[in-house]
This record gives structure tokens, sequence and C-alpha cells, in this order.
């Protein structure tokens, strides 16, 4: 109970480096980060304007770290960051915000617009501006191991079931295996059949992979939320149960943010790089494919398509796997008008699908995925984030379209040579 | 082309015809002195009705600290073109180079012209007037500032022809022992055209001068006094090698394989990116060529100080002058601000850091 504005203030200060002034000072104001933006597109609201959403950050780099702001703040002007910017601001920082990286690509001097969000998001958490269901699940997070509660126990009963359907094992805490994977709450809760669906690949590959009990879960709310001291300690779990496995390679899941904080953001959370590799588990699979390990016998004849998450795709720049995998099976794949880098979020990643508050908004932001679907008319949609596969259930639901929602690792199992 | 007393009241038309030149061939050079300038083409019959009646109109030219080169390239033709015969049809009173009368009798008709065409004549000066001693050039005794300021005072406008009267040319490169200045340095109160050029090209002078028989005014001016139609767009723009420069094929040296294959003379120092002249277009020799296509690059010689602007071979992206100490003074002080002020931030940031307290999930909330 010890947030407040001078605890943030002093995070904002700690933030500015030689990124975050450069970015800053080569802003030309030409907007163009707003029309790259959907929670603008939508709702053709310019307060939406990605870069302003970084303004309690900019203010601090003004005052504090250039010549005339100082000036500025010695004779009290200057704008200030107080109490009423930040209430003002934690409905475009974190409500309006899925941090999906789309105004950094077509910035026109280079500006990661959204490491200055997701920056601001650091002081307005330490000053307790942070949503109230964000906050909730990054306590379980740290106290329960899962934003969504999701328990040991809970996870082995899951085992079973997919023990049981498949019958294959579920190979847990293994040492000296090849792969260690993870897995988010999502699965584990909505889509256990990832499990199965990975136990058969990998079965089929004669490839030794295994689950940790002690850090199974794969999301990182400390970097949803803004909190790197929280989303370090997670990603520690995570590095010392890998350590105490031995394995090579950690695989994060179909989840778009865990592979950003687990892969990109890990090491500098930690502070030292690791002695595993992190791929994605498309970036495994793909590996597969190429090896020639895996080999598919049925194809699809289904219009499919495929959405790209944003820290996967553009992010994460697991682009073209998804795409080799796809063609191992789907005889009418479709791209959507625009995709891969320059995809459209589904309006509900960054920790917005967690935050109740933003309920309306996500789904008026939907539109946008609406309108690209709209255009090739999918008879399905395979994609590999279980949020966005969630949010997109739900936006379906909510326009009225009837559109089913395929997981990559799921529909390869299924298409398998027996 | 001297003072020819019983021509004076003949007018261009009376003139063209006795030279033989058919009016089909005038009507094509209106139409062409109208393109080059960019007037639309309704305006050909105006032209050509106006140089039709316009009386031989009197031209004083006063050549100061100059080669000659400028009158060279204006009568230098091969053969006889309508150019030439606007030349020639112009009253030109006073002329150094091209006039017959000598000594006393050449000042006299200086004199005369003035007092007759008060107010109406044109002058054009080749060549930079000294300021630093008025006894480096002069004629028939009078220093050259003085005769410009006497001629000028009843002149309806000025033409400044090459790159001296215009800016100062090379007699005005450092360290300008005669303290050379351009005819615009002296003249405020006149409407003054700056036709550079080392020489210019002789075709802009007849656009020019056409344009005040035709108008009775001059063209649009550039910022640096110059005709835009002539001198609107950069010798790179219209060079035939720009797609060589936009690919990135450059000649090195000029016997390398791209030299012969022609290639972008960037590199060789070509001042064709910015220097504004019609070179590219209009050509040399009666079209025939402008250095460029001779394998040379551009010097940028209708371009104030273009003398003193870097070696000619040297590539436009090269400092002009040796820069090293400004350089390295510059950089270290730079470097020491720049050390000075990062040690400052530097102490901002580590004490908001040594502040920090981790946060914790008890720390979320207020």
């Amino acid at each position: 109970m010890s947030a407040s504005l001078e605890k943030g203030i002093n995070v904002l200060k700690e933030q500015v480096d030689s990124t975050v002034a450069a970015f800053f000072s080569s802003c030309v104001h030409c907007g163009m980060c707003t029309d790259a933006c959907l929670f603008y597109t939508e709702t053709g609201d310019p307060s939406k304007t990605p870069i302003l959403k970084a303004e309690p950050l900019r203010r601090i780099w003004k005052s504090e770290y250039t010549l005339s702001g100082r000036i500025a703040k010695l004779f009290g002007l200057g704008k200030k960051v107080d109490e009423k910017l930040l209430t003002d601001w934690e409905t475009l920082v974190y409500d309006s915000c899925t941090l999906c990286g789309r105004c950094s690509m077509v910035c026109p001097v280079g500006n990661d617009i959204t490491l200055l969000i997701r920056k601001t998001r650091e002081g307005m958490a330490a000053a307790g501006h942070a949503p109230e269901g964000l906050i909730a699940a990054t306590k379980r997070s740290v106290t329960i191991g899962s934003p969504m509660g999701v328990k040991l126990p809970a996870l082995q009963a899951q085992i079973r079931h997919v023990e049981k359907d498949t019958g294959l094992t579920i190979p847990v805490d293994v040492e000296g295996a090849d792969y260690m994977l993870l897995l988010s709450s999502m699965e584990i809760m909505h889509f256990p059949e990832f499990i199965g669906a990975v136990a058969k690949i990998f079965n089929k590959a004669g490839v030794t992979w295994t689950l940790s009990s002690e850090a199974f879960e794969a999301t990182n709310s400390g970097i949803q939320i803004g909190v790197s001291d929280i989303a370090a300690e997670l990603v520690q779990r995570t590095v010392d149960a890998a350590e105490k496995l031995k394995v090579k390679t950690v695989i994060s899941p179909e989840c778009g943010h865990a592979y950003m904080a687990i892969r990109w953001d890990g090491p500098n959370l930690v502070g030292k790089s690791f002695n595993f590799k992190v791929r994605h588990i498309l970036e495994v699979l793909d590996e597969l494919r190429q090896q020639g390990r895996l080999k598919t016998s049925s194809m699809d004849t289904q219009k499919l398509t495929y959405h790209d998450p944003c820290q996967i795709s553009r992010r994460g720049g697991v682009i073209n796997e998804p795409r080799n995998l796809i063609g191992m099976f789907a005889e009418n794949f479709v791209e959507m008008s625009d995709r891969g880098k320059m995809n459209w979020c589904c309006g509900a990643g960054g920790g917005v699908s967690s935050n109740e508050r933003a309920d309306e908004i996500r789904l008026k932001v939907f539109q946008r995925k609406k309108d690209q679907l709209d255009e090739i008319k999918p008879d399905a949609i395979i994609s590999a984030c279980s949020n966005c596969r969630l949010h997109l259930e739900e936006g379906l639901e909510e326009y009225g379209m009837d559109i089913p929602l395929l997981s990559l690792t799921e529909i390869l199992a299924e298409h398998l040579e027996d | 082309m001297t003072d020819i007393p019983e021509g004076k009241d003949e007018t261009l038309g009376d003139v063209l015809r006795q030279r033989g030149i058919s009016r089909r061939s005038f009507l094509k050079f209106c139409a062409t002195t109208a393109s080059m300038m960019a007037l639309p083409p309704s305006m050909i019959p105006t032209i050509a009705h106006a140089l039709e009646r316009a009386k031989k109109p009197s031209v004083i030219w006063l050549s100061f600290q100059e080669c000659t080169g400028c009158t060279e390239s204006l009568t230098r033709a091969h053969s006889v073109t309508i150019e030439n015969l606007i030349f020639d049809s112009i009253s030109l009173d006073y002329h150094h180079t091209l006039q017959a009368a000598s000594g006393h009798a050449a000042e006299e008709a200086r004199m005369a012209a003035m007092e007759e065409n008060y107010g109406k004549y044109l002058l054009v000066v080749d060549g930079s007037i000294p300021l630093g001693n008025p006894g480096y050039s002069t004629i028939a005794g009078i220093s050259n500032y003085d005769m410009l300021m006497e001629t000028a005072k009843g002149a309806a406008a000025i033409i400044s022809v090459g790159t001296c009267a215009a800016y100062g040319g090379i007699p005005h490169a450092k360290p300008n022992p005669t303290g050379a200045v351009s005819v615009g340095e002296i003249i405020k109160d006149k409407p003054i055209i700056n036709v550079p050029g080392c020489p210019p090209i002789p075709v802009v002078i007849t656009g020019v001068l056409t344009h005040f028989l035709t108008f009775g005014t001059i063209p649009e001016l550039d910022h640096i006094g110059r005709p835009k139609v002539f001198y609107g767009q950069s010798i790179h723009d219209r060079c035939y090698r720009r797609t060589f420069y936009d690919k990135g094929q450059f000649a090195e040296t000029f016997d390398d394989e791209g030299a012969r294959k022609g290639w972008c003379l960037y590199k060789l120092g070509c001042k064709g990116p910015t220097t504004y002249n019609a070179c590219a277009t209009t050509k040399w020799n009666n079209g025939t060529s402008f250095p460029i296509e001779s394998g040379h690059p551009c010097l940028g010689c209708s371009e104030p100080e273009f003398w003193d602007g870097g070696g000619f071979y040297k590539a436009l992206s090269m400092p002009t002058e040796d820069i090293s100490k400004t350089v390295i003074y510059t950089a270290a002080g730079a470097v020491a601000a720049g050390v000075a002020i990062g040690a400052i931030q530097k102490g901002r940031k580590n004490s908001a850091v040594a502040s920090h307290s981790k946060t914790t999930i008890d720390d979320l909330e207020k």
C-alpha cells in the first residue's frame, strides 16, 4: 500500500536513458503513428495518438534532462507530472494500448514508441495508477505462480486428462531433456489440447522434452503492468528451473507477451545472459520441419488464414515459420491485407484482456480485425497465441461472425503422418 | 554592329527582312523563345508583334575587370542565327571590343547615347568593379566605379553578364587583391538581371532581351537575381548521367571503366547538384554538347563564389578548406561539454536509481 506519486516520478526518472532522450528529441510531431494505431482508427479519438500516451515520461525527460526544461522548472514553468495527469493517462496507457508495436513500425524517425509507452507504465504502476485487474493478476502471478491462479495440482489434473486422451506420457521434471516447455495459464485451463499436440509432435519427431513443476507458467504480468522488479522475479523462476533441469532450450508456448518476456526482455531483466536457448514453439516446429522430422499426411481444404500475434510476429520476428508450417497442410491459405510485421492487433494484448475496465474498448476496436476478415471471408483462423485466440473468439461472437479459431500447433498435430 | 545613325529608326522587323530572314523562321524563333521562357503558346503572336515593331533599343556595354570571354561567347556563332541577328539589331552604341571608334570618339558615343536615350537604354556590364583601389582598372582615365555610376543613372535596366559582373567572379576570388565586387553590390536603385556563367549561355541574353522588348519588363528572377526560366533547375536534375548517380554508378578516375562507360562524375568533383543553369538543356556550340557530355565535371561557374567553392575535382561532400584543426578543437570542445553534461545527467539518473526501492506486489496500490 505504498505506491505514491513521488515513487512514480522517481521511477520515470530512472526510465530515461539515451534511447528515451533520443526518441523524444527526434519526434517531429508528424502524427503518422496515429493512423497506425487501431485505438485511433476505430474510435477517431486523437487522444489515442501513440506518442501522446508517453506524455508523463516525456514531461519527466523534458523537465529533468533538458536545459530548456530545467530552466522552465526553475521558474516554476513547464508541464508537471501530477496525480491529475496520471489519472487522466491511466486509460490511455493501459486500456488503449496493447503494446502491439505497430506505431513503432511507421515512425519516420525510427522511434520505438511502444518502448516509450512500456516505460511510462513503469512510472504509472509505481504511482499506483495501474488498473485493478492487472494488479490482481500480478499479485496472483507472484503469490500463486500464475495470473489466473492456476496451481500445480490443476496442471497435474490436466496432464492426466491429456495422457488418457493421447496415450502418451507427459514428461515432468525430466533432467537433461533437450527442451523445457512453458505453458500459459490459458492453455492449461482453456486449451489443454495444446499439451497433447506438443506431446504428439515431439513423440513423432523423437524430441526429448519436459515440463517443470516449479516453473511451468510462461506469462509474465510484470511485463504487462510495467514493473521490471516483478518481471525479473518471474523470469528468474524460469531461469532457475531451466538450470536445475539442465535443459538446452526453453520453449515459449502459444502466447505473445510470454515470448517477448522470456526471450527478449528476460536476460536484460535478470541482468545476465542465459545458459540455455529460448525459442518459440513455432520456431522449434519449423526447425523440425527443415530437418525432415515432421511429415504431414492429410491436407486441409478449408480457406484458412493466419492471425499474426504482435509479440511473436512484429516484435518477435517469427513470421515465416508459421507460414512454412501452414504450407504443410493447407491447400487454400489466404493472407489478410495487413499481415506479418504490419498485422493489426486483435485488441486485447499487453494486459488489456486482464483489465475489465477495457472490455468495452477492446471489443470496439475489434472492428479493425472484423474488416480484415470480411475482406477475405476465411473458413477458419489459425493463430499462435491463446490470448489472441480467446479475444478473437469473443470479438467474432460480439459481431455475430461464425469463424472457428485454431491453434497452429494443434492443427499441425492433427495432420501429422501416423 | 557599330553605331549606324541612319538605321536608328528601323524596327527589328525591318532589319530581319533586310537580312533575308523568312517570316517562318522568325515565328519559329518567337515560338522557341516563348517555350524556353515557359510562356504560354498564346504569347507567340505577342512576341512576334512586339519584336516586329520594336525600335532598335540602345544598348551600352561596359567592360570592367573581365577577360572578354563573355563577349566571345555571345558573338561566337558558327552559323548566322536569329539570336545573332537580334544582337545585330540592337543599337550597340558602346562596346570596347566591338566598336570601331576609339579614344575620345568612343567616349563621346557613350555620352551621346546616354543623352539621347536617357531613362530608356539598356546597360550591359561584364566584369567586376575594383573598390580596393580605383586605379586597378580605368577606361579613358575614368575608374570603373565612376563610369558605372554615371552610366547606370539613365539606364532602364542593367544586365550583369557573366559571373564577374553578377557575383564578382574570378577577380573576387580569395584573396581578392583588387577588392572586386559585383554590379549588384554597388547599384541598388535599378532592376538588375544577373546572367552568370563563365561564360554565360548566349541564348539566355537574347531571351532576356526578347522579354524586355516584348513586355517592357524583366523576367521573373530567383533569389540571386537570375532569370528563373534559365536558372530554375540544377544541372544535376537535368543531367543525362543522372540515372547513374541514382544507381550509385560513379567514375572514380578520368580513365577508369566507369569514366569510359559514361557514369556519373560526382566523385570527380562535379558541381552539378549545386549549380543552377541551362547547360544540360540548351547546351553549347549550337546545341552540340555541354561539359559533362564531354566527360568533364561541371565547375559550377554560374554560382556565386564558384572559384572559392573548393577544388574543381573534389567531390561536393568533401570539406572545401583545411578544417582539420577546427574540427579537432570543436570535437574536443564538444566531447568535453558532452562529458560534463553527461556526468550531470548521469548524476540525476543515478540519484533516481539510488532512491529506487524495489517495487513488490504490495506497492501497486496506494
